[in-house]
């Protein structure tokens, strides 16, 4: 590979964008050039301060109370702002056939437990991060938001506190899944909120991840408690967190 | 299924899946706008529009919704302020001069934090969201390409000189400030 096919390459390298063959082939240059690993840190530093330090700006809460409300709640009879594009026809029809085949599709796969959970789960993640009140009890301490959650549930959740591997705690909640009361433990990571679902279980082998609506969700079940994590964080990032969670993780 | 339940079923799809990419929404928007009132005449079009053709959505939501909210952007920029669409124009965009083999940044660690995102708002607006998109919402370029509707050769390229002249104008800026550059 040359310098100059490198230097093309760095960004989606670094994106973690590059299929393996062409990163290996990427990381053996990388041994050899100086130069193109200094870029590459270069990157890495943009991309790191970036995340730290750029400006985001989440939607003002009186905002999204006041869109909620303007989102028609009745039958649209009056013509709204702005008149139909003229892409709608075909759009219409396209979304017509994605609808028949996705009505098709959820007929076949009968939803079970697991799938249940999920939009259960899912659902109290979101009303949380709506409602702007994402957890009852807000603290960073686990000495503080362990005994409370042990107080209002028939168990006693393990709660790690996680900060040093960029996890931190931001507090906890209690909320009703699958039946039963349940702990959800919320963690940030930048701007993203996880919510960690937690409640004892007979273990049980199961798939761990799932997708859904732009959501990720990461589960496990570890000495007879049964884990749920959903955020909008991207599925390696949540995976993280499971491994965490699951290693240190202790009653 | 009555009228009425047919719309209840499609406003609680609609909390489901949009209200919770509110936030990406109103970020992209303001970054677009530099402006937050503007950001939230943009976004509140785009959530209503969003709502009148959720059947048009297919796949993830997240990138149908930002693609909606950016088409909102720039139909009020061509009626407010059609000056800062050049942004979006590649042949404008062209004469920006960048050696294609300079560094791609400078040493950021010693940048504060005003002058960082004063240098993103100051980039042309096809770069400027194609970095927001990456690098704060941590979209794939496939989401990316999805969203600003280009192919995802074109994400690649601009990311790639999104980042060149945001450590040029970075540079220029801590140069000025007499710093100098370290590293």
């Amino acid at each position: 590979m040359t310098h100059d096919e490198a230097r093309k390459l760095l960004h989606a390298y670094v994106d973690g964008e590059l299929d393996p063959a062409r990163a290996l082939e990427l990381e053996a240059h990388l041994a050899d050039s100086p130069l193109t690993r200094a870029a590459c840190e270069r990157l890495r530093d943009l991309s790191a301060a970036l995340r730290a330090d750029a400006e985001y700006y989440a939607a003002p809460a009186e905002f999204a109370a006041r869109l909620a409300a303007a989102v028609p709640p009745e039958p649209e009879g009056k013509p709204r702002r702005f008149a139909p594009p003229r892409w709608l026809p075909s759009a219409a029809m396209f979304a017509g056939v994605a609808l028949a085949s996705w009505i098709a599709a959820t007929l076949l796969v009968r939803p079970g437990e697991d799938e249940r959970l999920a939009t259960e789960v899912l659902a109290s993640h979101v009303r949380a991060t709506l409602s702007g009140h994402p957890f009852d009890v807000a603290s960073s301490d686990q000495h503080t938001v362990k005994p409370w959650l042990s107080a209002r549930l028939p168990f006693s959740p393990p709660v790690t506190d996680l900060s040093a591997q960029g996890f931190e705690l931001a507090g906890g909640r209690v909320d009703y899944v699958g039946g039963q009361r349940v702990a959800v433990l919320a963690y940030k990571r930048r701007q993203h909120m996880i919510d960690v679902f937690v409640w004892p279980s007979a273990a049980r082998p199961h798939e761990p991840k799932l997708a859904r609506d732009g959501f990720n969700v990461e589960r496990f079940a570890k000495d007879g408690m049964e884990f749920w994590l959903v955020s909008d964080l991207n599925r390696n990032e949540l995976a993280d967190l499971a491994r965490l969670l699951a290693d240190r993780s202790a009653l | 299924m009555t009228r009425r339940a047919a719309l209840s079923e499609r406003r609680q799809r609609f909390e489901r899946v949009v209200l919770p990419h509110l936030d990406a929404a109103y970020n992209l928007a303001r970054w677009i706008t530099r402006n937050d009132h503007d950001a939230q005449d943009v976004v509140q079009e785009a959530a209503l529009r969003a709502f009148r053709f959720l059947e048009g959505l297919r796949g993830e939501a997240k990138p149908w919704l930002l693609a909606i909210v950016r088409n909102s952007c720039l139909s009020w920029l061509q009626v407010n302020r059609p000056a800062d669409l050049a942004g979006f124009d590649d042949r404008v965009v062209e004469t920006l001069a960048s050696e294609e083999d300079g560094p791609e940044t400078q040493a950021m660690r010693a940048l504060d934090r005003r002058m960082l995102n004063e240098a993103i708002a100051a980039l042309p607006a096809q770069f400027r969201e194609v970095l927001v998109l990456r690098e704060l919402e941590d979209m794939s370029y496939k989401e990316i390409a999805r969203v600003a509707d280009v192919p995802i050769g074109t994400v690649m390229s601009r990311l790639a000189r999104a980042r060149r002249l945001l450590g040029e104008s970075v540079r220029a800026v801590s140069n000025a400030a007499g710093e100098g550059v370290k590293r």
